[in-house]
């Protein structure tokens, strides 16, 4: 069976936090992507904005959950990225 | 019924109102001014009831009463205001079918009244003196733990709480089980700070301070715990001076020391509840682990900047640990410390009051949903956001597969990684330590206090360190120090990649170094 990948671009809210908002310099905004996973749509981003961090040091929560890198992303879905902090 | 009576209380009518045809039993116990307490001679006494907490209480006691003797009815009447030596100051009065459980219920009713209800009474001297005595003390004058009113303070515990017992979430019981809790709080420092001053004014009975630093000017604008004239100083010695300055009425014990494998379990022991205030991943996962590993309850916050997590690890449920998202302990350079990156006081201020916050809650019985969301706040945006997070059964702590073992393997990992980048000074002879260089690689502006002139030590601002490593060769042996040792374990790191066999970070930093430098000599 051939599954043929979406290329339709949808909306995504993005939040960013800590280390990714410094260098992202906002923490919300929001982006037309055909990007069919978080981990898609962190590697676009991050081609775009230079981010240091790599993946695996990162969490991402969809919709106010954490989900797994893979899972796959909706048309309006909110994806937070966020990077451990320790500071005290 | 209960009641408090600023008039005179008449007992016969009262008796009269329980007359009942069912009763077979009537008991009552009148509670009398003495003319002495505790050795000294009372001439006069004033009463005064925060009312409305007073009423509801004797209420619930009244009811208690019913529900657990097999009375008929009960009635209660206390005084206020000044009364003289032999007045009536209480009466209980109960009848039931049968004796027993008059007599049972009236001692019931009376114990419960002088233990719970928040009434205080003045206690005018011979001599002319006074203090306000808690009548909840009086309740225990044969227990140990009998304190009075601070003489010096002029008012009693009770006092102290009004506003907050108030609450019906509170109480005279909530208050209670406040002062019977222990809780530990691991680091003094922005978050600890914020976080030990709500514990101890809300009368959390016993507080465990965990922290091991001394206090550098750079801490001030954070830590709100201390005052400018005390830098240079213990933080854990501080902190307690002022929190009992704070709250007299709480017990406060310190742990001047950094918590490790070894000492953790002993420490963690003592508390019902831990608060994770500090400021490194090492501690941070130590303490995750060893709170899932003793079955301890943990408040974890850390911050960044302009914003912060918090969240919530209960044993005995579902909730998730540190390491179910983080299963292994993240490097330390993928994100700042507050040296680095630097931070708004207010900040570690918000997030270690809501630290205060759910541990009140916690010990209150008052539900949460941190234990399975991990809250995130941006305050810069105001951006509030709860995210959900499941118990991961692969988590190396918590998980199905998780024993004692993987707990020591996980915390041996750490340490042995440890033991190889840093010396400790007080485990080496002088000897030994007088074939390394030191090499100071704090920027000017830190080091303008110390004197370290009994050592030879070459200065390397962090800053400039790439443009002056040529001063350094591989061959030779450095100890290389920061403020507090984790810069500079950092940095060994990376010479040890460039082929520096023998360099060392001295654990603890500057604060090592001095005490070291005072040890006498072995
Ligand atoms: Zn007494
Ligand atoms: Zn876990």
């Amino acid at each position: 069976m051939i599954v043929k990948a979406d290329t339709t671009e949808k909306k995504i809210d993005v939040q960013y936090y800590a280390l990714l908002r410094e260098e992202r310099g906002l923490s919300f905004e929001t982006v037309m992507t055909i990007a069919q996973t978080p981990k898609e749509l962190y590697g676009e981003l991050q081609k775009r904005h230079g981010f240091r961090l790599p993946i695996e040091r990162l969490k991402v929560a969809v919709n106010d959950a954490f989900q797994d890198w893979d899972s796959p992303l909706q048309p309006n879905d909110n994806v937070v990225f966020i990077p451990p902090v320790a500071g005290g | 019924m209960f009641q408090i009576s600023t008039s005179p209380i008449d007992e016969v009518a009262l008796k009269k109102r329980l007359e009942n045809p069912k009763a077979g039993a009537f008991v009552s116990f009148e509670g009398w001014v003495r003319n002495h307490h505790e050795g000294r001679e009372v001439v006069l006494l004033e009463y005064e009831a925060f009312e409305a907490l007073a009423q509801s209480e004797a209420e619930k006691i009244l009811q208690e009463a019913v529900s657990r003797f097999e009375i008929e009815e009960a009635i209660c009447v206390h005084r206020t205001g000044a009364l003289c030596i032999g007045a009536l100051a209480v009466w209980v009065g109960v009848t039931a079918a049968h004796r027993g459980a008059a007599f049972q219920a009236c001692q019931y009713i009376m114990d419960a009244i002088k233990s719970r209800l928040p009434i205080w009474k003045k206690e005018h001297y011979a001599n002319g003196d006074s203090g306000w005595v808690n009548c909840q003390h009086c309740a225990s004058h044969s227990g140990s733990d009998n304190h009075h009113v601070d003489k010096s303070l002029g008012f009693d515990e009770v006092h102290y709480y009004e506003r907050q017992m108030r609450l019906p979430e509170v109480g005279a019981e909530g208050q209670a089980t406040l002062k019977q809790s222990k809780v530990l709080v691991v680091g003094a420092g922005g978050l600890g700070s914020a976080a030990l001053l709500y514990l101890a004014s809300a009368g959390v009975g016993t507080l465990g301070i965990c922290e091991f630093d001394n206090l550098e000017p750079s801490n001030l604008h954070r830590q709100v715990l201390y005052h400018a004239s005390d830098a240079g100083q213990s933080k854990c010695e501080l902190a307690k001076r002022r929190l009992q300055a704070l709250n007299p009425f709480i017990h406060i014990q310190t742990y001047d020391k950094k918590l490790d494998l070894n000492n953790i379990e002993g420490i963690l022991n003592h508390y019902d509840l831990v608060l994770d205030c500090t400021d490194n991943f090492k501690t941070k996962f130590l303490l995750n682990d060893a709170a899932v590993h003793f079955q301890k309850p943990l408040i974890q916050a850390s911050i960044y900047q302009y914003e912060g997590q918090l969240q919530l690890y209960l044993p005995n449920g579902d909730s998730p640990c540190l390491r179910c998202l983080w299963p292994e302990m993240p490097e330390a350079d993928c994100t700042g410390t507050c040296e680095d990156v630097g931070v708004l006081g207010a900040v570690p201020g918000v997030f270690g009051t809501l630290q205060a916050m759910e541990a009140l809650k916690y010990l209150l019985g008052l539900p949460t949903d941190l234990n399975r969301h991990v809250l995130m706040m941006d305050l810069l945006t105001s951006r509030v956001q709860k995210i959900r997070q499941i118990q991961n059964p692969a988590c190396p702590i918590c998980g199905e597969n998780a024993d004692r073992e993987s707990f020591l393997t996980m915390m041996n990992g750490n340490a042995e990684e440890e033991i190889d980048l840093e010396i400790d000074l007080a485990a080496c002879s002088r000897e030994h330590l007088n074939a390394f260089q030191w090499v100071d690689i704090r920027e000017a502006h830190e080091c303008l206090q110390d004197d370290f002139e009994a050592l030879l030590v070459q200065q390397i601002p962090l800053s400039r360190f790439n443009l002056e490593i040529s001063t350094l060769s591989p061959q030779h042996a450095y100890l290389v120090f920061c403020q507090k040792g984790i810069r500079s374990k950092k940095l060994v790191r990376v010479l040890r990649q460039q082929g520096f066999t023998k360099v060392y970070s001295v654990q603890g930093g500057v604060k090592q170094i001095q005490n070291w430098l005072k040890a006498p000599l072995q």
